[in-house]
């Protein structure tokens, strides 16, 4: 008789996506006693097929996915679905095990229980995240981790490569470079020898998908960060341009190597202990003494 | 004033003139003013050494002095601070003359420059009396010294009041701006007398006009070449032309010591003048653009203000040395911790304020070698930490505060300055020791060379010559030319040193309020 009534129930609040509320189920079953309606209510919530959420003072039933739920086994016990549910709300940003815990109330110990037991059972993962190395995050297992927590293309298992963006660093100046020898060739005036200088993200980034020397995808967010790399070591310029897009151009620096950095002193790391008296000075220089001979 | 400037100037003064006018220097570097009887009893020498050395130093314009609050009777004296570092930039104005005027001119700033101060006869016939220059005339020796006036490279000094009363200890000077490049009246053939040797030099009428070479007019020479010399690196030889002649109509109507902007420029000014005097006919085909791509460039020496006559522009000469400076020391960290460092610094500069974490994302430099470099940076000073805190907390949690990097970059010129003027006062000491520690050797040589001319000038035979010089043995001879070489590179550092403190200079005249002494006339 209840599963009966349960399989109404479930039909009737399937029926309204946003959930059904006491009123609906009376309205829908009206030869329904209430206390066979709490009863069937009771088996769904027991078979996970339906959840209770609170809107203002009144309860409101919901279906749950049914492909969800088959994700976790039938053997599940209650904490590891609620373990799964947080984990699965965290979507491909992931969670951090501190606020698992806060938000399932369950203990360290108990938690970690569940936590690997499901790690083994392939129904989540741990990630670790670029920006803490030692901060775990978990998630479901079939996501693909968000770039905030991989950090996108310039990093192979949290490390950063350095030498893939030196690369890249070096193609993108050598391509301006090029772009503004090329103009230099043509006599067409100073503004336009600039025009013909810059170079927009995309031609950028063509030139560097047809090089090939990445093995990643790199779209032109990726290259613009790069582009700005250069612009920081003073190689190149960004100008915005009037539709408020921004085009590179490579520049010279303004001033040669400066005095003070062609002496041992201007490079010295211990300038600042150097004096008349003590150990560091200009005459039991030691770099001073290599410089001289 | 840092005491690495006082250590500095000390040094150089020392080189310069000598012990007692050191330690003179030294006690009036330490205060505002002081008497004659106070510097005697603070530096233990007598008065008349003490006056001896204010005498040289007044003469050299780096001692002024004036009466005192309470005795008229007494005068009191004060360093020019400022100055004493252009000692080192003699060889330097020597150099611009020469490029300018010839070695006429050369010859002429060198006797005025050696001598501090003097009048123009008397510098003429000291010029006139060197060997190698008798070929030219007193004549053209004249036009130049006028035209050196004219062109403010000389510049009078304001001249003695001569009054009958006796009792009026200190002497009185007037000083009247009209009057301070206002030619004066060389008898040629007064000095072609005194040359045989027919008349003195006190005959001469022109005793109490005194000259001595403008060192901000050379400066100001230096300056318009560092912006020329940036241009043209930048953005090509035709802009750093136009540039120049956008310089020299600014001094038309400004001020060229003004701190900030010039006075403003029309488009059709530098047009008619570029047309004048320029036969570049690329530069006056795309005048316009030139002048554009100048306004446009991000190192901002020009400025376009108005619409008014094709256009208006003024000089931002804080602009300029604010951009030329930052490049000053970006160049310094990429020598001293690499280019990585380099970027940083530029993220921050780019960004005003950043945190660590979006500083090495900026930056794409692994994290914990972004950290390193920029507390490396922060340690050295040429960066800033402002931190910033979060109110409350009061118990419950911790109190978070933010602490985000910032360029101060006043503070970082200066720091840099100080590294500057430690770094040249290093040079000048090793350079010392070095000829402190060979002095015997050095002497050697140089009586050994006395000998050897002399003896050519008798005619003695070459083979008892090389007999003499053969008293220098060969590993004496390596340890001298290593001496030799050594004091050469080191008086080379000195002048590139030089420029880096010059530039570091400007920028503090142009980009703060901070009293540099730099003006037209002094």
């Amino acid at each position: 008789m209840a599963a009966e009534v349960a399989q109404l129930l479930l039909a009737v609040i399937q029926g309204i996506p946003a959930g059904a509320t006491n009123d609906d189920l009376t309205k829908a079953l009206s030869d329904v006693s209430a206390a066979t309606r709490v009863e069937g209510l009771n088996i769904l919530l027991q078979q996970g097929g339906i959840e209770i959420l609170k809107k203002g003072e009144k309860l409101v039933y919901r279906a749950k996915d049914p492909e969800k739920k088959s994700a976790l086994p039938k053997d599940a016990d209650n904490e590891e679905k609620i373990v799964y549910g947080i984990v699965e709300e965290g979507s491909n940003k992931g969670i951090w095990i501190r606020d698992i815990r806060m938000k399932s109330n369950l203990n360290m110990t108990q938690l970690n229980k569940i936590l690997k037991n499901l790690e083994t059972k392939k129904l989540i993962k741990a990630v670790k995240s670029v920006n803490a190395s030692k901060k775990k995050v978990y998630m479901l297992y079939n996501l693909e981790p968000d770039r905030s927590i991989t950090g996108g293309a310039w990093y192979q298992d949290q490390d950063f490569e350095v030498e893939f963006v030196d690369v890249l660093n070096q193609q993108c100046l050598r391509f301006l470079q090029m772009k503004r020898e090329n103009a230099e060739k043509k006599r067409d005036g100073p503004l336009a020898l600039k025009q013909m200088s810059c170079c927009t993200v995309s031609d950028v980034h063509k030139f560097i998908s047809d090089l090939g020397i990445s093995k990643v995808n790199l779209d032109e967010d990726d290259l613009e960060t790069i582009l700005k790399t250069v612009v920081y070591d003073g190689n190149a310029e960004r100008i915005m341009q009037q539709d408020g897009s921004y085009v590179y151009r490579a520049v010279n620096l303004p001033l040669p190597p400066t005095g003070l950095v062609q002496m041992p002193c201007g490079i010295c790391p211990v300038i600042k202990n150097c004096s008349n008296c003590g150990d560091v000075t200009a005459i039991k220089c030691q770099y001073m003494k290599e410089w001289l001979d | 004033m840092s005491a690495d400037y006082a250590h500095l100037c000390s040094a150089i003064v020392e080189q310069c003139f000598g012990k007692v006018s050191q330690s003179v220097s030294d006690c009036l570097f330490s205060a505002t003013t002081r008497t004659l009887s106070q510097i005697a009893s603070a530096t233990k020498l007598s008065r008349k050494e003490v006056g001896l050395a204010l005498s040289v130093l007044i003469n050299f314009r780096l001692v002024n002095f004036e009466a005192t609050k309470l005795n008229p009777f007494v005068p009191e004296y004060s360093l020019s601070r400022q100055d004493i570092l252009c000692l080192l930039r003699y060889p330097r104005y020597i150099h611009m003359v020469q490029k300018k005027y010839g070695s006429i001119g050369a010859s002429i700033a060198e006797e005025l420059i050696s001598a501090g101060s003097d009048t123009a006869s008397a510098t003429l016939i000291k010029c006139l009396s060197e060997e190698d220059t008798r070929a030219d005339s007193a004549e053209s020796y004249r036009n130049i010294f006028l035209q050196m006036i004219t062109d403010h490279y000389i510049i009078k000094r304001p001249e003695l009041i001569l009054s009958d009363e006796q009792d009026e200890v200190l002497p009185k000077f007037e000083s009247n701006e009209c009057d301070y490049f206002r030619h004066p009246n060389v008898d040629l053939q007064l000095i072609e007398k005194i040359r045989r040797g027919e008349a003195t030099l006190a005959e001469a009428g022109d005793s109490n006009m005194i000259w001595n070479v403008n060192y901000d007019r050379f400066h100001q020479d230096f300056r318009d070449a560092i912006m020329i010399d940036a241009i043209e690196r930048k953005l090509g030889e035709n802009a750093s032309e136009c540039f120049r002649f956008i310089l020299k109509i600014m001094y038309k109507t400004t001020d060229p010591w003004q701190r900030k902007l010039s006075n403003q420029i029309t488009f059709v000014d530098i047009k008619q003048t570029i047309e004048k005097k320029s036969n570049n006919l690329d530069l006056m085909k795309h005048l316009d653009q030139y002048i554009t791509l100048l306004t446009d460039d991000s190192l901002g020496f020009l400025r376009r203000v108005g619409d008014m006559g094709g256009g208006l522009y003024v000089v931002d000469m804080e602009h300029a040395f604010q951009s030329l400076a930052f490049a000053c020391i970006e160049s310094v960290i990429t020598e001293r911790f690499g280019s990585k460092a380099a970027r940083i610094f530029r993220v921050i500069r780019f960004k005003k304020f950043i945190e660590q974490e979006d500083l090495q994302k900026e930056a794409m430099i692994p994290a914990k070698e972004a950290k390193s470099l920029a507390y490396n940076l922060f340690q050295d000073q040429f960066i800033h930490v402002k931190a910033i805190k979060k109110a409350g907390g009061g118990g419950n949690g911790l109190a978070k505060s933010f602490y985000l990097f910032q360029i101060k970059e006043k503070d970082s010129v200066r720091m840099l300055l100080d590294v500057c003027y430690k770094s040249l006062y290093n040079t000048i000491e090793r350079s010392n020791f070095e000829k402190n520690e060979h002095t015997g050797l050095i002497d050697k040589s140089l009586r050994l060379d006395c000998i050897v001319e002399t003896m050519k000038e008798r005619g003695e035979s070459d083979e008892y010559i090389a007999e003499i010089v053969e008293t220098f043995t060969p590993p004496e001879v390596e340890i001298l030319n290593k001496v030799k070489n050594r004091i050469k590179t080191l008086s080379k550092a000195e002048l590139t040193m030089d420029q880096t403190i010059f530039l570091l200079q400007m920028y503090q005249h142009h980009c703060t309020i901070l009293p540099t002494g730099i003006g037209k006339y002094k």
